[in-house]
């Protein structure tokens, strides 16, 4: 396959990202863009593993306390200064201040610089999971100018040293990129590897099209107006895997369908009750019908077969629809038909279809089930209050795919989703980010599965696929957490 | 004495007899009149699915059936099945029900509180300018849009949305009821009845009201059409009843994803729709056109 350079090659997305300042957004709206146009000192590879990007490597010392990062040497910024310590250090300053994740330099005492092209970081007390959280794509400590460093969230000119620099943002248009000409690929990989690896520009420009409306989308795609689609439903997909135009791509597991429990209000207070609401929920049904058939049954809070898949627990409460008991367990509850408000949105369909049917598989046991639906921002804005919802579907693509730790921290510690906290999984995930070695921390997290599953505050409702789509003439794509534009070119 | 008696009764007979006479002979011309008839078809259709909904929805409208998701028209699903995998016509058929419901509570409100307000109006009328001000101010926005916002800002459910049409419509409706009151105040007969001592709540409802009914009764079947389109709207944009209750807008609106994959679950409930409004409208013809002498006498002498 002979690679070409030129085309602008035009992405449809749904929503306008909500910010182009990488550091400060966790949406991925953003993420789909931005990852194009900035790089982090470490990031994941194609199998989730740390890898170095704008670093060269990091020297940890033995008391892991330090890390030592020396960077790579000859990298330009999209203004054409090269990167140097001076932006390291003063774009981790600003992540701290700024970023959406900032507080996973918590564990960070001081950022120094020990050299022209090296930085170091110095630990309050060993973080045996420090790189792994520091590598996150949910929203990267991305390296950008010093002299950029001091703008206020969302103020800054978007210069990154990724293979493509910012153009324009016309909010309710489209986002403009252009291939940088002086991207300093990193040599040591044959290709692209994860967010990271030798990364290749191909296209003149990239498009990033504002279409809200999924429908016309897809016509747009058929139609050859746009060229990659990053999200498609199922039977959308199924339809066009036959027209030799269109490419559909299969990114499988991709999200957690879970349904979230508020502990502090009646009747979900009660463990009783949220017992009985995961027992008698039939999850082949939820997710087959919100996931429309791209599906994987599976009660684990890790996917299948990763690192930290803590095998059969808590297996026995999955999957169940057992409705005998859970009407036995709504009397010993002593439920009296108090209303389970469940909140969901109208934009994200597997919210709302998977709320229709917990519903219907509730009311069967007996509970007054009530859905709220509203638009997406205000279900996050209500989900943030203490009381006014019993129970909200959410999915969550990027926590799981960041590994136990990720997912964790979304339940535990400040606002924890269901919004009461479990003081045994905190001591847990206490215990987990201390974890010396991978097994020690296998080990915890089983203990961590067997608490979910006992206390019932979230159900594992499946895993969740995504299916994406491009024109036949678009080469080299590879489904990933978001659509890399580098390594891809139009055929001939 | 007793030949006056008699002659009285003859009179009070006769005019008995009149009255019926015109009354059948109302409702002879109706049904006469092609378009009412096609109308009364159409719309009583609908009716006659949400009367019996229980009896005729083959399944349960809110089963899901995770095996039968986006199953094509068959002789199980006569309509299909929708992304759930729930039978289109049970739902359409309860959804009627729903866009019915919407529909009469709409045209009750609006008529009671649209007479009211036209007619306090048109008969006390150092009031009119007033009243008829803040109408005209309701009216200056486009219909369907003010029952958007005020659905949107009450929040998704049915009572909100017939708060919304009811407020939407009530301006249009006293407006057409005003407007008759004027016209028949002036009437000969009220006068007449003035000059014999008549209260104003006998002038109102003997004389005004009942003179005004003709126009009011159009203007209501109308009401109910854009009432059942307008809740579509609403729920297609959803900000109508919330899910999983079907209504004939949000069937349309669950089916919109798929309008490519699976056209049958938009497109049934959109004949259902059409069937109601096309239908009530060609009532609302009829009606006009058999109740308002002038246009019958064009029609008799073209």
């Amino acid at each position: 396959m002979a690679q070409v350079k030129g085309g602008d090659i035009i992405v449809a997305q749904g929503s306008n990202p909500p910010s182009l300042d990488a550091m400060v957004t966790s949406s991925q709206a953003s993420r789909n863009i931005n990852m194009n146009i900035y790089e982090t000192l470490y990031g994941f590879s194609e199998d989730v593993k740390p890898i170095p990007i704008l670093a060269e490597t990091v020297e940890i010392s033995d008391d892991g306390l330090t890390y030592r990062f020396p960077l790579r040497q000859g990298v330009k910024f999209h203004n054409g200064k090269e990167m140097t310590a001076v932006d390291v250090k003063a774009s981790l300053d600003r992540y701290r201040e700024v970023g959406a994740t900032g507080n996973l330099l918590d564990p960070v005492a001081s950022i120094d610089i020990t050299g022209d092209y090296e930085v170091t970081l110095t630990m309050n007390e060993a973080a045996p999971t420090f790189l792994e959280a520091f590598s996150s794509p949910r929203a990267p400590a991305v390296i950008i100018p010093a002299e950029e460093a001091g703008a206020e969230a969302g103020k800054t000119k978007f210069t990154g040293t990724g293979p493509y620099k910012f153009v324009e943002f016309v909010p309710d248009s489209h986002v403009k990129l252009e291939r940088f000409e002086d991207y300093s690929a990193d040599t040591r990989h044959s290709g692209a590897d994860g967010f990271g690896g030798k990364k290749t520009a191909y296209f003149d420009t990239v498009t990033y099209r504002i279409m809200p409306e999924g429908g016309a989308r897809i016509a747009a795609l058929e139609a050859g107006e746009v060229h990659v689609l990053e999200q498609i439903p199922v039977p959308a997909a199924k339809r066009l895997a036959d027209d030799p135009n269109i490419e559909t791509h299969q990114n499988m597991p991709w999200a957690f369908l879970t349904f979230i429990m508020n502990m502090n209000v009646p009747p979900t207070d009660n463990i009783k009750f949220r017992e009985a609401v995961q027992v008698a929920l039939n999850m082949e049904e939820i997710s087959a019908i919100a996931t429309e058939g791209l599906y994987n049954l599976d009660h684990g809070w890790q996917y299948p077969g990763s690192t930290y898949d803590a095998g059969d627990i808590g297996k026995e409460y999955y999957n169940q629809a057992d409705i005998p008991r859970a009407k036995a367990l709504l009397q010993e509850a002593g439920y009296g038909g108090e209303e389970f408000s469940i909140l969901t949105d109208s934009n994200i369909p597997e919210h709302n279809k998977s709320a229709v049917v917990i519903a219907e598989n509730l009311k069967e046991a007996g509970i007054n089930v009530v859905i709220n639906q509203v638009d997406w921002p205000t279900a996050l804005q209500v989900r943030l209050q203490t009381e006014g919802w019993n129970g909200w579907t959410l999915m969550m693509g990027i926590e799981p795919y960041l590994g136990p730790i990720g997912l964790i921290a979304t339940l535990t510690r400040d606002k924890p989703h269901f919004v009461v906290n479990d003081p045994e999984l905190d001591a847990l995930q206490a215990r987990m980010v201390k974890g010396q070695t991978v097994e020690e921390r296998q080990a915890i997290f089983k203990e961590i599965q067997a608490r979910l599953y006992s206390f019932f505050g979230v159900v594992k409702v499946g895993d969740t696929g995504l299916m994406q789509a491009t024109r036949a003439n678009v080469k080299g794509f590879k489904p990933f957490r978001f659509p890399r534009m580098y390594d891809v070119w139009f055929e001939g | 004495m007793t030949v006056d008696n008699g002659a009285v009764g003859d009179l009070a007979k006769e005019m008995a007899q009149a009255r019926w006479r015109r009354r059948a002979d109302f409702f002879r011309r109706l049904l006469s009149h092609r378009s009412f008839v096609i109308g009364l078809c159409l719309f009583g259709l609908i009716v006659f699915l949400a009367i019996f909904a229980d009896l005729l929805a083959p399944f349960d409208p809110n089963k899901n059936d995770y095996r039968n998701i986006l199953a094509p028209p068959s002789a199980a699903h006569w309509l299909g099945t929708d992304g759930f995998g729930r039978d289109i016509l049970s739902r359409i058929v309860h959804g009627t029900r729903v866009s019915l419901r919407i529909g009469i509570v709409v045209v009750i409100t609006t008529g009671v509180l649209g007479t009211f307000i036209g007619t306090f109006a048109g008969y006390v009328r150092w009031t009119d300018t007033f009243v008829m001000r803040i109408m005209d101010g309701l009216m200056a926005f486009p219909g369907v849009l003010l029952a958007i916002a005020l659905a949107a800002a009450l929040g998704p459910s049915e009572i909100n949305a017939i708060i919304a049409l009811t407020v939407t419509f009530t301006p249009r409706t006293a407006r057409v009821v005003r407007a008759s009151v004027l016209v028949v105040q002036r009437q000969p007969y009220v006068e007449a009845a003035i000059a014999a001592g008549a209260g104003h709540a006998r002038i109102i409802f003997r004389y005004i009201l009942a003179n005004a009914l003709s126009p009011l009764i159009v203007q209501l079947t109308f009401v109910f059409a854009v009432s059942i389109l307008a809740e579509a709207i609403l729920s297609f944009l959803g900000v109508g009843p919330p899910p999983p209750l079907p209504s004939l807008g949000n069937i349309i609106a669950e089916g919109r994803a798929y309008v490519q994959e699976a056209s049958w679950i938009s497109f049934f409930p959109g004949v259902a729709i059409a069937c109601a409004v096309l239908g009530l409208n060609l009532m609302g013809d009829g009606l006009r056109d058999v109740i308002d002498p002038r246009l019958r006498n064009v029609r008799e002498a073209g």
